[in-house]
């Protein structure tokens, strides 16, 4: 089999070839290896990268699998997992030069399950500095670069997961969402992104932006494989106390191919902001084909949708302000200037104003609430635009000219504040050739109905399947 | 003290110097404008109603959406 073949395979398609033996996962590992080097010049994914390990680990999982003992869909299947997931013995950075030497002794819990289930990790993906920022550009390591147009912004902050997931670097990697960390990358990168529903998968090991907040998520090629790695990864880990208890079902059992019965709300308010026309046209041929599909989809409204920024906004800004006071007090004159004075300045919101904007959040989310009493998933666009240039602060969208942070968290920070799940699937490109994302909201622990209808949608176009230039 | 685009810079040497920053090292003349215009984003919490909710300082999603 070419090995370029190997590196754009599925997990699905490639742990059966695994388990039947008619790949190796030594052959896998040397494919994704030759990829990363002809395509990392050009994308900038890794932070550090782990050839002697993936090798060592392909040959122990080859000789497992042929003594009979394997271990399931993530045996031999290549990973790589954004640079602030703790890895014992592989130094953990955060995207920070602060944190060059940082080697910890212990695995991250999501770490460990890979491990357990037999996934090889690749190395440890590129990422703006402390998660604290959506583009994807990092001064330290450099800039991660987008593999449909390497002048392209990633997204970030998980935008080496992003572009190595995009350029059949790894074929599965992890990212984490605080305000749209995992989304935004899988939207300008073309691939899926899921954020799990809040408590759902162990935060455990990883280093925080917002306690309340941060959800870990995958970033794959297919809804196969975000429903794959999360029957690895989810559910109730003694480490992380926000996790739940709950039992965890088979999320690949719930990719039934259909959206009958679904009801899909349209949420009118993410229409009346700032959005290009192009991904418009393209979010609402989407939403056209789930109806054709056999969903129900009716027009609902969030007001509370304006005042997203402002309570994640001000939760964001005081966590992180807390957890990195004594960061910023030792070498915040190392950090790159644009995150040193986001962390900075939530040293200036007041307790008062941070209690307010979790009032609102609670508002906010009864809100929610009341839309999934009338629908099961709320849709709309990933993000109001295509990938930026890097560097760029401003944006235009249409006549408007608006700023890069704020378009990109537009539509993803709101299901940070309710914690529930979002996923966004590939819906097309621009004429630019950029890809465009569609989300597909759910209620609280029913990440299955998101994956089953983004499977569904996604089964019945093209878009996953196309491969970026790079 | 009047969060938003209301802070002035006494408000802010006063936050800054709680907050453990040294207000004569010359990054505060970057840091102040960029104070003023983070919390003037956020200032529109002020007018939501939240009268009947508790914060959600301990946050469980779960709790809202179990029928």
């Amino acid at each position: 089999m070419e090995p370029l073949e190997l590196c754009y395979m599925s997990a699905g398609e490639l742990s059966r070839l695994i388990r039947d033996r008619q790949v190796s996962p030594v052959e896998v590992i040397d494919a994704h290896l030759a990829r990363i080097e002809a395509t990392e010049p050009t994308l900038n994914s890794f932070i550090t990268l782990l050839p002697d390990h993936a090798r060592e680990a392909a040959r122990r999982a080859e000789a497992q699998i042929q003594a009979g003992n394997y271990r399931g869909p993530l045996h031999g299947i290549p990973v790589g997992l954004k640079d602030l997931f703790n890895t014992a013995g592989v130094r953990t950075t955060s995207g920070s030069r602060v944190l060059d030497n940082f080697i910890p002794t212990e695995d991250c819990t999501l770490a460990a399950r890979f491990q357990q289930a037999g996934a090889i990790l690749l190395g440890k993906l590129n990422m703006h500095q402390f998660a604290y920022g959506p583009t994807g550009e990092n001064f330290d390591y450099g800039h991660m670069h987008n593999p449909w147009n390497p002048e392209m912004v990633t997204g970030g902050s998980s935008g080496g997961s992003g572009s190595a997931a995009a350029a059949g670097q790894c074929t599965i990697t992890m990212g984490s969402d605080t305000g749209g960390s995992v989304r935004i990358p899988a939207a300008l990168c073309g691939i899926v992104g899921l954020k799990p529903t809040y408590g759902l998968v162990s935060r455990a090991g990883l280093t925080p932006l917002s306690w309340r907040l941060d959800h870990p998520g995958p970033m794959v090629r297919t809804v196969e494989d975000a429903a794959i790695t999360m029957n690895a990864i989810a559910g109730h880990d003694p480490a992380d106390p926000a996790t739940t208890t709950r039992t965890v079902p088979d999320y690949t059992a719930a990719l039934t191919g259909s959206v009958e019965g679904l009801r899909i709300g349209i949420v009118k308010e993410y229409f009346e902001a700032p959005l290009d026309s192009e991904v418009e046209t393209a979010v609402r041929a989407a939403i056209a084909q789930l109806s054709e599909l056999g969903a129900t989809v009716t027009e609902v409204s969030l007001p509370m949708f304006a005042d997203a920024q402002a309570i994640s906004g001000t939760i964001l800004m005081s966590e992180a302000a807390a957890y990195h006071r004594d960061l910023l007090a030792r070498d915040g004159d190392k950090l790159t200037p644009s995150v040193r004075l986001r962390l900075e300045a939530g040293l200036f919101v007041t307790a008062a104003d941070y209690l307010k904007a979790q009032q609102a959040r609670a508002r906010f989310n009864y809100e929610m609430s009341q839309l999934f009493q009338e629908v099961d998933l709320l849709a709309g666009p990933s993000e109001p635009i295509t990938a930026p240039p890097i560097l760029a602060t401003e944006v235009p969208i249409g006549d408007r000219t608006v700023g890069t942070v704020g378009a990109l968290t537009q539509y993803t920070r709101p299901y940070n504040i309710s914690g529930t799940p979002a996923i966004s699937v590939p819906c097309g490109f621009s004429q630019a050739g950029m890809p465009m994302g569609l989300q597909l909201a759910g209620r609280a622990f029913e990440d299955a109905t998101v994956l089953r209808a983004a499977h569904a949608y996604e089964q019945s176009t093209g878009w996953h399947l196309q491969r970026p230039p790079v | 003290m009047d969060s938003g685009s209301a802070i002035d810079r006494q408000a802010f040497d006063f936050l800054a110097r709680a907050a453990g920053l040294n207000v004569d090292d010359p990054h505060m003349e970057e840091l102040f404008p960029y104070v003023q215009n983070a919390l003037a984003a956020n200032e529109g919490l002020r007018n939501i109603d939240t009268s009947g909710f508790e914060p959600e300082a301990s946050f469980d999603s779960a709790h809202f959406y179990q029928g």
